[in-house]
């Protein structure tokens, strides 16, 4: 047996995990700022720019910016074997990423191909080394448990997730005559459905029970959902490629999809109900949001078949309420708990200078209130963007929201790295 | 008949209540509450570290066991120990703030260790000392 898990020196300096967090929050601001340009109302229409040009901000530069910084992190632990070359990995996943997801909202903002040619071979080089990296780690690792299973198929929904939308960029910049709107549906159904909800529950697994101390899932959930969403995802996205399919069987397979997606998040929240850890806790209740997002998603998205005329509306709020109510809610709960954890991690390191100096505890790192302020904030943007696609008074709500959310996230990692800083520095002269 | 890691296990659930009790007392200010349950659980801790630092360590180390492993645990134990000292100096200066963050980083150190000890180093012990096992339980029990 591989005992690689025990070692400390398994993670990753704390640089590696903190880029990636101390850029993504901006990318929040940003969208919100390409919202405010945009002109009009962008939630009445799906198809507009803006809102094109800002949900890439988010799905890329926020969320994927934090899940490859954070797998950095997770993998030595959760499965006992580091990535390889982390340093290597990490800048050449942080800066392609972030130099693509640019010129890409840029690209769509602006309508202008060049960008969009530049965008996609960019993010295409971060997720291949973020691929490979993490498919070896996943190969060398002897552990075997149902969140490693859940990664494995997490990280091959991104696989087609990368290529669908390098092949939608390249063809939206070339004007190439290709099925958009079916590559658009397969793209997102894998970067949300598969990429995004696979990484979330096998992360929960983990994480709830150990974290919040609930019971844990039921070995019949761990055991066969992930490849139970992954097969329905495979086989919706088989759907698309006749010509012409029954309207029933794609119904079918959308339901099944709903239905095992839901059943994760009522199980989740049932799980948190129990909990016997009773005090109040900011991350908490960001998942707590998260999860009823997500079932909420699923009534929409159930909504929209059994109401066709309202069917692609119905669709729309759906996509926007896994995303910000579901994704954006999990990350930055998360985001909470692992910063002021890493903060604390390393400076202990520092041994017993660290000690007699004063490590600062987990509530010293990130002041509390401003993350419960950033809670209700994120509950009345998320109200909001469900009201402005019908209501344009809302979308002024919606989109200082977001800013504020961005500004409030980056003030948090920031005071995180400066309290860091600050420590490092007071241990470093106390050994001088 | 039951294995070291379900032994073992049941005791860090059994730590992982006491410490929720605790810590929920401390959040309500309800300081009597919170010495009977911390007391409780800082025994209980002390009393599991004690099984591991003077009974399974020491076999797995004598049976040839991996040293690497045991190494990280006990400088862990210190960890943990460090904070559950200034913990019993937040409830006798009766500090919630000192108290609710304390305990926020305990719990995290404490799940992330437990979870180490519970998927890899007791199913190693298992594995390496099968056969000793009932004489190292009578061992155990006695601690």
């Amino acid at each position: 047996m591989k005992m690689t898990s025990l070692s400390t020196d398994q993670a990753p300096p704390i640089g590696v995990p903190l880029r990636f967090f101390a850029v993504a929050p901006i990318f929040i601001v940003l969208a919100a700022l390409l919202l405010a340009v945009g002109g009009g109302n962008p939630f009445a229409d799906m198809h507009s720019p803006a809102l094109l040009a800002a949900t890439h901000c988010i799905t890329l530069g926020f969320m994927a910016m934090v899940m490859l910084g954070a797998i950095q992190q997770l993998l030595p632990v959760v499965i006992g074997s580091p990535m390889p070359a982390s340093r290597l990995v990490a800048w050449f996943t942080f800066l392609p990423l972030m130099a693509g997801t640019l010129l890409l909202s840029g690209g769509f903002m602006l309508g202008k191909p060049e960008l969009l040619n530049l965008a996609w071979p960019l993010l295409g080089l971060a997720f291949l080394v973020f691929i490979g990296a993490s498919l070896l780690s996943l190969a060398r690792a002897t552990a075997q448990n149902a969140t490693k299973t859940a990664i494995l198929f997490s990280v091959l929904s991104l696989i087609m997730a990368a290529t669908l939308g390098m092949l939608l960029a390249r063809g939206y910049a070339t004007g190439a005559p290709l099925p958009y709107a079916k590559l658009a549906t397969a793209h997102i159904s894998m970067a949300l459905g598969g990429w995004v909800l696979l990484l979330a529950i096998g992360v929960s697994y983990q994480v709830i029970p150990m974290f919040q101390l609930t019971p844990n899932y039921p070995r019949w959930l761990t055991a066969s959902l992930v490849p139970a969403l992954f097969t329905v995802l495979l086989l919706n996205l088989a759907l698309l490629l006749p010509e012409s399919v029954p309207g029933w069987a794609k119904y079918a397979a959308e339901i099944l999809f709903w239905l095992l997606a839901g059943c994760f998040a009522a199980v989740t929240l049932r799980l948190q109900n129990q909990r016997r850890r009773r005090v109040p806790d900011v991350s908490l209740s960001f998942f707590q949001l998260g999860m009823a997002s997500l079932l909420f998603a699923a009534l929409l998205s159930l909504a929209a078949m059994l109401w066709p005329a309202a069917h692609n509306y119905l669709r729309a709020l759906s996509i926007l309420v896994f995303l910000l109510g579901f994704g954006l809610s999990i990350v930055q709960g998360m985001l909470y708990k692992v910063i002021p954890f890493l903060v604390w991690f390393h400076l202990f390191r520092g041994g017993v200078k660290a000690v007699k100096v004063g490590v600062p505890n987990m509530k010293e790192i990130i002041p509390e209130p401003w993350m419960w302020r950033h809670l209700w904030l994120h509950g009345a943007t998320l109200l909001a963007v469900l009201l402005a696609s019908w209501w344009d008074a809302a979308a002024w709500v919606a989109i200082p929201g977001l800013l504020l959310q961005g500004a409030l996230l980056s003030y948090g990692v920031f005071t995180g790295i400066s309290v860091y800083r600050r420590t490092l520095k007071r241990i470093e002269q106390a050994e001088a | 008949m039951t294995t070291i890691a379900e032994f073992m296990t049941a005791k860090h659930g059994a730590c992982d209540d006491e410490f929720a009790v605790a810590e929920e007392n401390a959040l309500d200010g309800n300081w009597g509450k919170t010495e009977t349950a911390f007391n409780a659980f800082h025994n209980g801790m002390a009393q599991h570290f004690k099984i591991e630092e003077d009974v399974l360590f020491p076999a797995l180390a004598s049976a040839g066991g991996p040293s690497g492993p045991v190494q990280v645990m006990l400088m862990e134990h210190t960890q943990i120990r460090g904070l559950l000292d200034e913990m019993a100096a937040a409830v006798t200066e009766k500090n919630e703030q000192e108290y609710s963050g304390l305990s926020e980083t305990l719990l995290i150190v404490m799940q992330q260790h437990n979870h180490k000890e519970e998927n890899i180093l007791y199913p190693i012990m298992d594995q390496i000392l099968s056969k000793e096992r009932e004489a190292l339980f009578v061992r155990m029990q006695a601690i």
